[in-house]
């Protein structure tokens, strides 16, 4: 596989040289600050995270009137917490949710390119933009979601979200066993991007000693 | 999609590329000229030099044009198409042209319009 993926040196230098040029001519264009840059990565590095996805799955899982405007009208939904400002921009506006459900797992993929609901799950992982995740992801499904570790019975219907500029999905998963009466916070910290994507299913919390199967 | 991306381990398997298995919690960017042309192609979308949309349509382009290439591709890296994307859609709309009127400038004349 490694021809394929093989990245030499001086094309990554080339890569780097052209973004940098790029920036300088706008900069020394007056169309952006030397600044810009940086604000803008700044800002999505530190309020467009996870953390904001992990929230919504949590008040999903303890509120069902969320969690039904959730499936409704996401972007509702989530006006009503108290979420960074601009969450309805960059790749916020069409945000969408899926449930998984006893017997249907979720599965976002964007056969496209890689739209990603940035606002709410942060910037996706680079196997999201991988041509042959992307690829298999869509045609075998069931099979992908075997190796990763999802567990999947027979019956399990599997329902594939490809996202695109109209909509840019994500899961709210399954609430794990053994936490009832846990609050919101440390319901959050149970979920994980992955889980959101739908190549994870949230674990229960490890209580006992051979719990995991 | 062609299967010119596509391999297949000993077992038969199709194969990901390594970072899909090995750890899904590694960062985002490899390097630092990728965060810098993500940061780039949104703050110019977000400062309305041009709409998402566009950039977006650019990027899916880019790539269908290397899925298309099949085996005699350049080596799969997102970030080059994300910058070629970037370069055809400033390009378009004519950022680095000579007398190019941006979004705020644009505002500003249609205010001054509507003042006569």
């Amino acid at each position: 596989m490694t021809e394929q993926f093989d990245y030499p040196a001086d094309r990554e230098s080339a890569s780097a040289a052209k973004v940098h040029a790029l920036e300088a001519l706008l900069i020394e264009k007056g169309i952006i600050l030397p600044t810009t840059v940086d604000k803008v990565l700044g800002y999505f590095e530190s309020e467009m995270t996870p953390l904001n996805g992990q929230k919504i799955v949590a008040k999903a899982w303890v509120d069902p009137d969320f969690a039904a405007l959730l499936a409704k009208d996401a972007p509702a939904a989530i006006a009503q917490l108290d979420l960074p400002d601009g969450m309805a921009g960059a790749e916020g506006e069409h945000i969408a949710a899926v449930v998984n459900e006893p017997g249907v797992h979720n599965l976002v993929i964007c056969t496209l390119c890689s739209c990603f609901p940035w606002p709410v799950l942060g910037l996706p992982p680079y196997w999201y933009k991988d041509p042959v995740f992307r690829a298999r992801a869509a045609r075998e499904p069931r099979a992908v979601l075997t190796e990763l570790g999802v567990p999947l019975t027979d019956d399990t219907e599997v329902r594939i979200w490809d996202s695109s500029g109209h909509s840019r999905w994500f899961v709210v998963p399954s609430r794990p066993e053994g936490t009832d009466g846990w609050s919101e916070e440390e319901l959050a910290a149970l979920v994980t991007t992955e889980s959101m994507i739908g190549v994870a299913v949230v674990e229960p919390p490890a209580v006992a000693v051979g719990s995991g199967a | 999609m062609t299967a010119g991306a596509v391999e297949y381990d000993e077992s038969g398997r199709v194969r990901f590329h390594d970072s899909c298995v090995t750890d899904t919690n590694q960062p985002t960017f490899e390097a630092d000229w990728q965060r810098r042309a993500f940061g780039l192609a949104v703050a110019l979308s977000e400062f309305d030099h041009y709409s998402w949309d566009d950039f977006q349509g650019e990027l899916i382009r880019a790539i269908d044009a290397w899925e298309k290439q099949g085996q005699g591709a350049e080596p799969w890296e997102y970030y080059d198409h994300w910058v070629a994307a970037l370069q055809r859609v400033v390009e378009h709309h004519g950022l680095l042209a000579d007398g190019y009127v941006g979004p705020r400038e644009r505002d500003h004349a249609a205010e001054h319009d509507h003042d006569h």
